[in-house]
């Protein structure tokens, strides 16, 4: 109970500080994505089904927030979170490359996603090339910033697991 | 069946469960007129984030004027003097275009132009920001208690900026021209040839539905039509800068650049009805 509070609790600061502070922050015209390296962070950790369902949750919450049509965030989100769960059990967690090579390649599925099925359901009109130059550099972004994050992330999982175990 | 396929295949059907789920959440969506609609969970969780947001907006500000005021230190002298001789200059422009005012209000009343509509406007900051390529929002500082409702117009002193798409008691949510879901009843300002002005998620709005023989020209201004409940009569929208037709279309498009820098808004106007009242 107190993991799926943590979750939640830091799903909801990524949140705010994309719509905020990163907002203003997007060198060549793509930014950065927290909400995705918690997601990430949760299914190298815990496994495709709590990496879909934390992926699933924060997508809804951030269409919710960022004025999106409800569920296309849901359904990129919830791939990304499945896809970073296959890893688990798989991956040696302690290579330092892991994380940034796991956001380059969840960002571009996230994205993929995002931008095909907006595409089918006719929200999102497709520029190839200016998409996908966007979508490598928010993954390159990513891929930087997951480094420090999923380390940090890894600290706290650990963290709270003591505390449950404590409470429990 | 080995416990390995099992899970294997309990995975698979979670993951297809939530995507169907997912799926036919946001085609329920699609439907609807703004193509979103969230209900009281999705309020609670907006009303829950929107004083956190404008808790971190202010912080960000306040450390953005902090770093640029370190950095602006040295030049403060020179810029303060050169200020000092524009608010001079400034003052004299004003002190000699208030009679022009005056006489234009004169001539407006002997002529018996009346405002069409009388506009009253909330002032709103702009405390959060859309941060997908792909879509344009920004989320406001005034909501209900302001007056401002949903599909109030809101624009800026350079021209149109979108409508409310939702509003919150402190909070309002701006669907941004550029969006693709947003389209414009608008006309030429030279031709009065009517189109639709419609997002297209990039830095221009494209315009649908001119007559395939009207005349519209680049560097032609485009205003609001006034058709439609949401948006008042000849608002700038923007300046065209292309027209296309090829042989077989019945239509012209126009690219428009819209009059309002949608990028790097901080803070808009928004247009409330006449029959509310305004809180400021």
């Amino acid at each position: 109970m107190i993991r799926v509070a943590a979750y939640v609790a830091l799903a909801a600061a990524a949140a705010v500080l994309q719509a905020t502070w990163l907002a203003g922050f997007r060198p060549g015209g793509a930014g950065l994505d927290p909400l995705l390296l918690v997601i990430m962070s949760v299914g190298l950790l815990h496994g495709p089904e709590e990496g879909a369902v934390v992926g699933a949750g924060a997508g809804l919450m951030q269409d919710v927030m960022n004025g999106v049509p409800i569920g296309l965030g849901v359904v990129s989100n919830l791939c990304a979170g499945f896809c970073a769960g296959l890893g688990e059990g798989r991956l040696y967690l302690e290579d330092v490359w892991l994380p940034a090579l796991a956001a380059f390649l969840l960002t571009l599925v996230r994205d993929a996603v995002w931008v095909g099925i907006g595409h089918l359901v006719g929200l999102v009109s497709l520029a190839p090339l200016a998409d996908a130059r966007m979508i490598a550099l928010s993954a390159c972004y990513n891929g930087v910033v997951a480094m420090p994050v999923f380390y940090w992330f890894r600290r706290l999982d650990r963290a709270l697991e003591r505390a449950s175990k404590r409470a429990g | 069946m080995s416990s390995n396929s099992l899970l294997r295949r309990r995975r698979l059907v979670l993951f297809l469960v939530l995507c169907v789920a997912a799926l036919a959440v946001l085609t329920a969506q699609l439907r609807t007129p703004d193509q979103r609609r969230i209900g009281w969970a999705g309020l609670a969780v907006e009303v829950a984030l929107a004083p956190v947001t404008a808790a971190a907006s202010h912080v960000g500000s306040g450390f953005a004027g902090a770093w640029s005021a370190l950095h602006e230190i040295g030049t403060l002298r020179t810029e303060n003097a050169r200020l000092a001789a524009e608010v001079a200059a400034l003052r004299q422009e004003n002190a000699g275009l208030q009679p022009a005012a005056q006489e234009n209000d004169r001539l407006r009343a002997l002529l018996g132009f009346k405002q069409q509509q009388p506009f009253q406007t909330v002032a709103a900051r702009v405390i959060g920001r859309d941060p997908s390529v792909w879509f344009s929002t920004v989320l406001v500082d005034r909501g209900t208690r302001a007056g401002v409702r949903r599909n109030d117009a809101a624009v800026t002193a350079d021209g149109l900026v979108g409508h409310v798409i939702e509003a919150g008691p402190g909070w309002s949510r701006v669907l941004l021209l550029l969006d693709p879901r947003s389209a414009v009843g608008v006309v030429v300002a030279r031709s009065r040839e009517a189109g639709v002005a419609e997002g297209q998620s990039q830095a221009t709005l494209r315009i649908q539905y001119l007559a395939r023989d009207a005349d519209v020209q680049p560097g032609d201004q485009i205003v609001t039509s006034g058709l439609g409940e949401i948006y008042p009569k000849n608002l700038v929208v923007g300046t065209v800068t292309g027209v296309s037709r090829s042989g077989a279309d019945m239509f012209q498009e126009a690219v428009v650049r819209p009059s309002a820098d949608l990028d790097h808004l901080e803070e808009l106007l928004i247009i409330v009805r006449d029959e509310r009242p305004a809180a400021q």
